[in-house]
């Protein structure tokens, strides 16, 4: 009689003591010139996040370039015009990348199979979703823990966190001459919970390898290091 | 202690290619994600060898006839050609499709002596086979040792009782098998078996691990696993009915999946490993079918579903000889030999991981959906224009676990691309360009002149009936693509356009029209 009270207490006690897991935990890491913009520091499992404005392809491909670095795989759902030397070079691993076409068919129902086998899924920008199959796939997405990234979907029910890019300037390139080098952008957040306050950040996006680069650091104007701009003089050839 | 089982390995050489009913003086290579895994020796004598790429094996061979991999036709049409040794000995264990071991002590005393065991089974299998290809016999002690004496074989390798040791020194590393390990021990200094087996075994487990310790015991003439590693074994059988009885392979493969499911449920909640499984199958009529699976890793759940569906496919297709006369009721799962999960530390060599299979499991199934080419993968090959540099290919033709998307071109270095853009690079690379009018100052099309310069300056890009005015564009990079062929060659200048709206494009001058061919988004 007694025994099955003191299996019940230390069920109680086992309860307590089982370790959580923390929201710090629960994150997907990101690259280092977009930590600013999460109130995690880190892409949270399980939530949608929506870019947009100009430049909302390089945004999104940032976003998943911190997960894929760090050994998870990327999904590319209904997009087939996506930049793929872009993607390389924003830090998007392509050996952890598969491209799916869902054919016209149920795009809800592709995504929920790839929740939970891949960690980032990469929605396009013309892929509509249902409100309702948000709310299921939002379930899922919690319950296996991968995370969705939606190109321009800002406004669309069930997304935690939206980037938008409200400022956007190219650099490098003249009348003419010159080359497309980087893009200055200026990112806000906008979203709920406890993305509810709004962030900003200001970044080079691309950057002139092609991954984002928060803007401060030495990358734009001055030329990086190992990259000289200084031509060597012209000598006379006999 | 006792030293490693007697064992005797025949061996059929090109199974893959044998099974798929096809002459081994024909050019065949079968190939399994990209790679070529087995070829007859026709088509080896041409050079096709394995590992090869489809297309390089077919540039060695214009008649080569490639065939996609059929595990389960090779295991089913391996079976009649076992069922023979059936009663030489009721444990056959099978490798692999083509390979199969059978413990000596019992038939080598039954049938005086080794040779006559190993003309025995040469008999036996030679006559089913009929020709079709050889049968190479080896005994020796332990199943790896074995097998390499089959390898040696001419047709018969009897390796002496206490001789393994010294038959496995002189072998070259490789023959181990594990890429990753040779290829460290290459570098090392140690290139056959005997002068890695000449290692002390501690530090061999300290630097490679388990399965550095598995290879160093094989390389010594051992079993992979000390033998009181073995766990006494506790009754792990699984089984199931089949009613009614079950007659095609579909039905019991159902059954099959989910039996493998829940034994590699129960054996990984206690931490155990199954590297050698029996699969018995019951008839309505009371015959009972037996068969010894072996795997060198650990069987996972997929892998045992495999082999239980391959070896009822061969029961139930079989020859009139061997096949059960009736339905199959009842199907038990036996975990034969099983060991400690220790956890192959694959992550360390880059192998298979966890999330790799995950991703590998959910391309397939949705291949399965959508069809072959709904699921792509990325893979760099050559070019200049954004859309060339990397190219998706269906995930079924390559291997997605550890894969590398790089293409090494025959060993070269991928050769550079004069006249590719820098980066950053387009984000958006649209599979059909639209067109677009790019005017200059005076509103006149801009063109490009025979000696690479625009016509003038542009000034506004019209593009879906709105004209964006330019602020910033540079080129023309003009690009003179394969001018020696007359079907493909393409002459195209290239722009960088900035317009007022903030959007980049790269924009093309093809055949007097431009196109807006890539985006940085």
């Amino acid at each position: 009689m007694a025994a099955a009270e003191r299996v019940r207490d230390l069920r109680l006690v086992a309860g307590q003591v089982a370790p959580l897991a923390l929201a710090r935990e629960r994150t997907l890491p990101l690259l280092p010139a977009l930590t600013s913009l999460f109130p995690e520091g880190g892409l949270r499992r399980g939530s949608i996040v929506a870019v947009g404005g100009v430049g909302a392809t390089s945004l999104a491909l940032a976003v998943a370039a911190g997960p894929s670095a760090s050994g998870s795989w990327t999904a590319v759902v209904g997009d087939p015009g996506l930049g793929l030397t872009a993607a390389a070079e924003a830090g998007v691993v392509l050996e952890r990348m598969l491209v799916v076409d869902p054919k016209g068919q149920d795009v809800a129902g592709v995504i929920a199979a790839l929740v939970g086998s891949v960690d980032v899924v990469l929605v396009g920008p013309g892929v509509r979703i249902r409100p309702a199959d948000v709310r299921r796939l939002t379930a899922r997405m919690r319950e296996r823990g991968s995370a969705l990234v939606r190109i321009g979907a800002l406004d669309e029910p069930g997304v935690d966190i939206g980037l938008r890019i409200v400022e956007s300037e190219w650099t490098g390139l003249g009348a003419g001459h010159g080359l497309l080098r980087a893009r200055r952008v200026r990112v806000e957040t906008q979203g709920r919970g406890s993305a509810a306050r709004p962030r900003g950040a200001a970044l080079l996006l691309p950057g002139p390898q092609g991954a984002p680069v928060v803007l401060g650091e030495p990358a734009l104007d001055e030329p990086a290091a190992g990259e000289s701009e200084v031509r060597p003089a012209l000598r006379v050839l006999a | 202690m006792s030293g490693p089982v007697r064992t005797l390995v025949a061996w059929c050489p090109d199974w893959p290619v044998v099974a798929f009913g096809r002459g081994l003086d024909e050019p065949v290579a079968v190939v399994h994600a990209n790679r070529v895994i087995a070829a007859s020796p026709e088509a080896r004598r041409h050079g096709v060898a394995r590992g090869l790429r489809r297309r390089v094996a077919q540039s060695r061979c214009a008649e080569l006839d490639v065939v996609e991999r059929d595990e389960a036709r090779e295991a089913r049409t391996f079976e009649p050609v076992l069922a023979t040794l059936d009663d030489i000995t009721p444990r056959v264990e099978v490798t692999r499709p083509g390979t199969c071991a059978l413990v000596m002590r019992g038939p080598s005393r039954y049938f005086g002596g080794d040779e006559a065991v190993a003309d025995l089974v040469r008999d036996r299998m030679g006559e089913v086979l009929d020709g079709r290809t050889e049968v190479r016999v080896g005994i020796a002690d332990g199943p790896f040792a074995a097998g390499l004496a089959a390898r040696a074989a001419h047709p018969v390798r009897i390796v002496a009782a206490g001789e393994s040791p010294a038959f496995l020194a002189p072998m070259s590393i490789s023959v181990l098998d594990r890429p990753e390990l040779t290829d460290v021990l290459v570098r090392l200094g140690i290139r056959s078996l005997g002068s890695f087996a000449a290692l002390p075994a501690a530090d061999v487990l300290a630097r490679f691990g388990n399965e550095g310790r598995g290879a160093h015991r094989l390389a010594a003439g051992l079993d992979e696993r000390p033998p009181d590693a073995r766990l006494a074994s506790p009754d792990w059988s699984v089984s199931a009915e089949i009613d009614p009885p079950a007659d095609r392979v579909d039905r019991v493969a159902f059954v099959a999946r989910t039996l493998a499911d829940d034994l590699h449920q129960r054996l990984d909640h206690d931490g155990i490993s199954c590297v050698r499984i029996a699969i018995e199958a019951e008839t309505e009529h009371g015959e009972t079918l037996l068969r010894l699976w072996r795997h060198e890793g650990a069987l996972s759940a997929g892998a045992i579903a495999d082999r239980v569906r391959w070896q009822l496919d061969g029961w139930l297709n079989g020859s009139a000889a061997t096949r059960p006369s009736g339905g199959i009721s009842r199907v038990t799962l036996l975990p034969d030999e099983i060991v400690p999960a220790t956890g192959r530390q694959l992550g360390f060599w880059g192998g298979e991981s966890e999330v790799d299979e995950r991703a590998a499991r959910v391309a397939a199934r949705l291949q399965g959906q959508l069809g072959a080419d709904a699921v792509k993968v990325p893979e760099r090959r050559g070019g200049r224009h954004p859309d060339e540099q990397l190219v998706l290919v269906s995930a079924s033709t390559v291997e997605l676990r550890g894969r590398s998307a790089d293409l090494p071109v025959d060993g070269d270095e991928v050769a550079p691309w004069p006249g590719r853009l820098p980066a950053p690079s387009p984000s958006r690379v649209p599979a059909k360009p639209h067109a677009v009018e790019l005017t200059d100052a005076e509103g006149a099309m801009v063109t490009v002149t025979g000696r690479g310069l625009a016509s003038a300056p542009p000034v506004t890009l019209g593009i879906r009936g709105r004209s964006l005015p330019i602020v910033g564009w540079a080129g023309p990079w003009p690009v003179d693509e394969r001018w020696w062929d007359t079907d493909e060659h393409r002459r195209r200048a290239r722009f960088q356009i900035l317009t007022d709206d903030g959007q980049a494009r790269l924009v093309t001058l093809e055949q007097g029209q431009w196109w807006v061919t890539a985006l940085w988004d």
